[in-house]
């Protein structure tokens, strides 16, 4: 196995609309090394999150192929794929995603259930803690802040320890300060469990804490990695 | 993913949502559905039982079995070996005879266990105090009826001569059960111990006796019974049981079932529309989650078979729930009518609580499974663009699976294959055209409405931005309101017709025998004592003998109503005009220059079993003379009125020469009954027979159905509120965000108020308008398959429904979406994504 956990190779995404085949992502290649951390900067539909659900093999590209975690993800099915999130991914969204139905605890167990582990809400409990949450375990996702939400994805994105964690603008929903707090957090967990960090973007002084950048603009790459 | 245990996890999860309240409407229309559908069974079930052991009564069994001639042993053997009771029963007619007079008398020799259904009761002086009793008369003793006493002028305690042996009057019978069941049989009954039978010497081969066993026992016993029984019936016997022999009893407990079985399958039909609602509110609600257990690694196969062992799970404890809930329910009724049902209802069976569960979860099969197969196919990448909704199941497999649901139920509460079919197929149609409708209705009033007001835009833009989508709402909220008024129709109309079927003053006694000469006083005598009466009908016994020369007991197949008829003398009558309630079905009444040949008017149900056709020559026997006459008419006559009915009716002047006397029937008040002595005495030669305890049987258990069918309607409109709240439940997301997002548009609280009010009220309008229009379609196509009954249309309903609709829902609507001018808009929209 190399030390690049993600690979992509001469990426490309197209979709049909009524009119026209609409190019999202133009012939992108890049690697990831283990451990490090990367930010994909770029405007609002310069195909950013394309990428992002492409290299965590959320979708399927059009063209050209990523290797993530040593496997070829064009060569697994759907359910093979989502095997191989659940064993090496984890992901922090934009708009939070929690279970309006679960508990802030409940949330941060879940990836450790379906995983199968016994010591799921000791786990959990710590992990909120970690994250500052201790006190607001059996709170339900609506009666907490934004940024309290966002903790709790933090604390579930890095519950399973994933190899790669991706986020996905992950302080767009909150203000400066708040996102600040979160971004630290984010990078202290980090470091603490060795992730390797895939941070979508349009924020530059988030991006400048990644040890690189990656630009994109009209779905090209403009700088190659690092 | 290795570790996962789905059953486990679903069960976790299960209990998380159930504390956050996100699965009530589920578990509600679930709940509501079992409950409903158990709580029916049970209380019909019980009623059912009741209402069949008191039919049984007139029979004096739960079955009968009767023939020309002995029994084998075998039958009564095979009966006692099944743990059934039995009786055995002889009877024949014999003319008794005192020093002065003589009267043909039925008599009916029985054995101790007599009756088995029902009770007897007797008293020891003519008009005195009577009592039940346990017993049959003593070997040497015999009961008789009272006015036997008077015809042979006789007293309690003499001897009464019945063939060659002389039995002694130790009590007179005032109520015997199966009466009934010989009711057009108008001869005084006499009661005597079998044991006396071969003293009689009546009882010869050849002569004409009716041998009976009763048989009584719980009901699959019977049906054991009755399977080993029919293949070895001989042409000559025959077999009766209590849901066959009485018209007026048979038909009301028949009606009554059919619309206890309608009312649970309209319940059913509001669950389903529930449980589907609230099932698509569910699924729609989890996309999220299922995107969110994709990206955490969980397989499609693994994500479905997480919710669908939730669904499982959820069934489970729904249908417990209910089934517990359900016969609390009925335990609550029965003891809330305690007072109205006999004392000694039968405790209830167990499969009200198989129909129960089996509702509950062909319901959440039939309906929930479609929305929540979306589950499973639900992209992870939903989670970076939540515009990726799945696609919806094929609308073949949705509406195919709940039709297929539908059907199963159907079929288990009616037991009818064809009816459970052409109900379900024709509701199907008619649903798909009151869609079709809605939409067209919709698409049609976009133009009008586009220039309207900003309320009503506001209001009706909701309904117009997807016409299908508000079709299908309207559907669902049609669908409610239809199950609901069609059971208020069944029920008005089952009660108005029992009603009809037994007036308070139907007539209570019958008078015959009464003397041509007497004709005139008779009738001034009832009219002084205030009686109503119905004519006075010529009657001459005779016997149908030939059919077109050919013996008529040629033509006559077993079990037939034929037998029946021929085996005895018929009452013949002659009449100028029809009876009011006969109506001609084939032929015309007589015509204006009287045929010099005899005329004949036939029964219809006689004719159809007697292969009998227009134009026939019929011959009679009458008096030892014969007559020929020739089929002029078919006539169908209505047997439950309590009036003189006959079989047969001569033209005027065809039995001009035969002796005749005269009949009718009456209504006397049992409060007036001391005039019945003075009438007895003034007209010796009359006889006179109370039928007042056989109405008042059939009354009280016309009473019992009526009630069960009042409950069972204030049942089906309950649930049918309840899931018309739920279902609005399940239409609220949309609308309260919609509603936020005005109201930070700036948005006044009073004009989102007016325009979910008008909304609501267009929607329940319009639901109501659909409702009407199918409960029609549905109660035509009932009425004339299933009830046989005559359908008009239902105008005032024309009327009410569309408003009732526009009321209920633009109340309940208004009530739900309080949340919109309340809450604070950030909140709901934080709340809605």
């Amino acid at each position: 196995m190399s030390d690049n956990v993600i690979i992509a190779r001469h990426l490309s995404k197209v979709v049909s609309s009524s009119e026209a085949e609409l190019t999202i992502l133009d012939n992108v290649s890049l690697q990831i090394t283990r451990g490090s951390s990367v930010a994909i900067l770029g405007a609002s539909g310069s195909g950013k999150s394309t990428l992002l659900s492409l290299l965590a093999g959320l979708d399927l590209p059009s063209g050209g192929e990523v290797e993530l975690a040593g496997k070829v993800l064009n060569d697994l099915d759907e359910d093979q794929r989502a095997a191989l999130r659940g064993a090496q991914v984890g992901f922090v969204f934009q708009s939070f995603q929690l279970l309006d139905s679960l508990t802030a605890l409940e949330n941060v167990m879940l990836p450790l259930e379906l995983a199968g582990r016994r010591d799921a809400r000791q786990r959990a409990a710590e992990l909120l803690d970690r994250v500052g949450l201790a006190a607001r375990t059996s709170h339900y996702p609506q009666q907490l802040s934004g940024g309290e939400q966002q903790r709790v994805a933090i604390a579930r994105a890095f519950a399973s320890e994933p190899a790669i964690l991706f986020a996905d603008e992950p302080t767009g929903n909150l203000d400066a300060a708040t996102g600040e707090r979160i971004t630290d957090l984010l990078f202290e967990l980090n470091r603490e469990q060795q992730t390797t960090l895939v941070l979508v973007t349009h924020d530059a002084r988030l991006a400048e804490r990644c040890s690189s950048a990656l630009h994109m603009q009209a779905g090209k790459l403009l700088e190659p990695a690092l | 993913m290795s570790g996962f245990n789905s059953p486990a996890l679903a069960l976790r999860l299960l209990g998380r949502e159930w504390r956050s309240g996100e699965l009530r409407v589920l578990i509600l229309a679930l709940l509501i559905a079992v409950t409903i559908s158990t709580a029916i069974s049970f209380f019909t079930n019980r009623i059912e039982r009741s209402m069949t052991s008191r039919a049984a009564e007139f029979l004096g069994a739960d079955m009968v079995i009767s023939s020309r001639s002995p029994l084998p042993d075998l039958y009564a053997q095979q009966a006692s070996a099944q743990g059934l009771r039995t009786s055995a029963q002889v009877g024949f007619s014999s003319v008794m005879a005192s020093d002065s007079e003589m009267q043909l008398s039925s008599v009916k020799a029985v054995e101790s266990g007599y009756p088995q259904r029902g009770e007897l009761r007797i008293t020891d002086q003519p008009f005195g105090e009577e009592r039940t009793t346990g017993e049959i008369p003593a070997a040497g003793e015999v009961w008789i009826e009272p006015r036997l006493l008077n015809q042979l002028a006789l007293q309690v305690g003499d001897s009464l001569e019945v063939g060659y042996a002389s039995l002694r009057i130790s009590a007179l019978i005032t109520h015997e059960p199966d009466r009934a069941a010989d009711f057009y049989s108008l001869s005084p009954s006499v009661l005597m111990n079998l044991a006396d039978i071969p003293a009689t010497r009546i009882v010869q081969p050849g002569s004409r006796v009716s041998y009976r066993l009763l048989i009584s026992g719980d009901a699959p016993a019977l049906q054991g019974y009755r399977d080993w029984l029919e293949p070895q019936l001989e042409v000559n016997q025959r077999l009766t049981t209590v849901n066959d022999d009485n018209r007026q009893v048979g038909r009301a407990l028949g009606r009554a079932n059919q619309f206890l079985g309608l009312s649970s399958i309209a319940a059913v039909v509001l669950a389903g529309v529930a449980v589907a609602l609230s099932a698509g509110r569910f699924a729609v609600r989890h996309f999220d989650a299922s995107a969110l257990l994709r990206c955490m690694g969980l397989s499609r196969r693994q994500v479905l078979q997480l919710f669908l062992s939730q669904l499982l799970m959820l069934g489970a404890l729904a249908t417990l729930a209910g089934l517990l809930l359900g016969w609390l329910v009925q335990w609550g009724l029965i003891a809330l009518l305690q007072d109205l049902l006999p004392p000694d209802l039968p405790a209830p069976g167990l499969q009200p609580l198989w129909i129960g569960a089996a509702t509950g979860l062909t319901a959440l099969f039939g309906f929930a499974l479609p929305p929540l197969l979306r589950l499973g196919s639900v992209a992870p990448l939903r989670v970076l663009r939540r515009d990726l909704a799945p696609m919806p199941s094929s609308s073949w497999f949705i509406y195919g699976l709940a039709l297929t649901a539908l059907c199963l139920l159907m079929w288990q509460f009616t037991g009818d294959l064809t009816l459970t079919l052409s109900m379900v197929f024709g509701g199907a149609a008619a649903a798909l055209l009151m869609g079709l409708l809605a939409w067209l209705l919709l698409r049609a009033s976009a133009a009008p409405l586009a220039r309207a007001s900003l309320a009503w835009r506001l209001g009706s833009g909701e309904l117009l931005k997807q016409p299908a989508a508000a079709a299908t709402q309207i559907l669902a909220f049609g669908l409610i309101f239809m199950s609901m008024l069609v059971v208020i129709i069944l029920r008005t109309e089952l009660l108005s017709n029992w009603q009809d079927q037994l007036p308070a003053d139907a007539p209570n006694h019958f008078a015959l025998n009464i003397l041509p000469e007497q004709a005139d006083d008779f009738a001034a005598q009832l009219n002084t004592i205030g009686a109503r009466s119905a004519p006075l009908y010529p009657v001459t016994p005779g016997r149908l003998v030939t059919i077109n020369d050919q013996p008529v007991r040629e033509q006559v197949t077993k079990d037939s109503q034929g037998e029946r008829a021929i085996n005895r003398d018929l009452s013949l009558t002659w009449a100028a005009e029809p009876a009011a309630d006969n109506q001609l079905r084939e032929g015309s009444w007589w015509p204006s220059v009287p045929d010099e040949h005899p005329l004949v008017s036939i029964e219809s149900e006689l004719a159809d079993s007697l292969g009998i056709k227009l134009d026939d020559q019929l011959g009679f026997v009458i008096a030892g003379q014969t007559l020929s006459a020739r089929v002029s008419s078919i006539r169908e006559v209505d047997w439950d009125n309590f009036t003189p009915n006959f079989y047969m009716i001569f033209s005027p002047g065809s039995l001009n020469d035969l002796p005749a006397t005269l009949l009718t029937s009456f209504y006397l008040p049992s409060s007036e009954r001391a005039v019945l002595r003075d009438l007895t005495r003034a007209f010796p030669a009359m006889t006179l027979l109370e039928v007042e305890p056989i109405l008042e049987q059939i009354r009280s258990i016309l009473a019992q159905v009526t009630l069960a069918v009042e409950y069972v309607l204030v049942f089906v409109l309950l649930a049918g509120l309840t899931v018309l709240f739920a279902a609005l439940q399940a239409t609220l997301d949309q609308r309260l965000y919609q509603g936020a997002l005005l109201r930070t548009l700036g948005a006044q609280k009073a004009l989102l108020r007016r325009a979910n009010r008008l909304e609501f009220t267009l929607l329940g309008a319009l639901a109501g308008l659909m409702a009407v229009v199918a409960s029609e379609l549905a109660t035509w196509a009932l009425y004339r398959f299933a009830l046989d009954l005559e359908w008009q249309p239902h105008l005032l309903f024309w009327l009410l429904a569309p408003l009732a609709g526009a009321l209920l829902i633009g109340v309940a609507g208004a009530l739900g979406t309080r949340a919109v001018v309340h809450q604070s808009p950030m909140r709901l929209i934080n709340r809605s994504h």
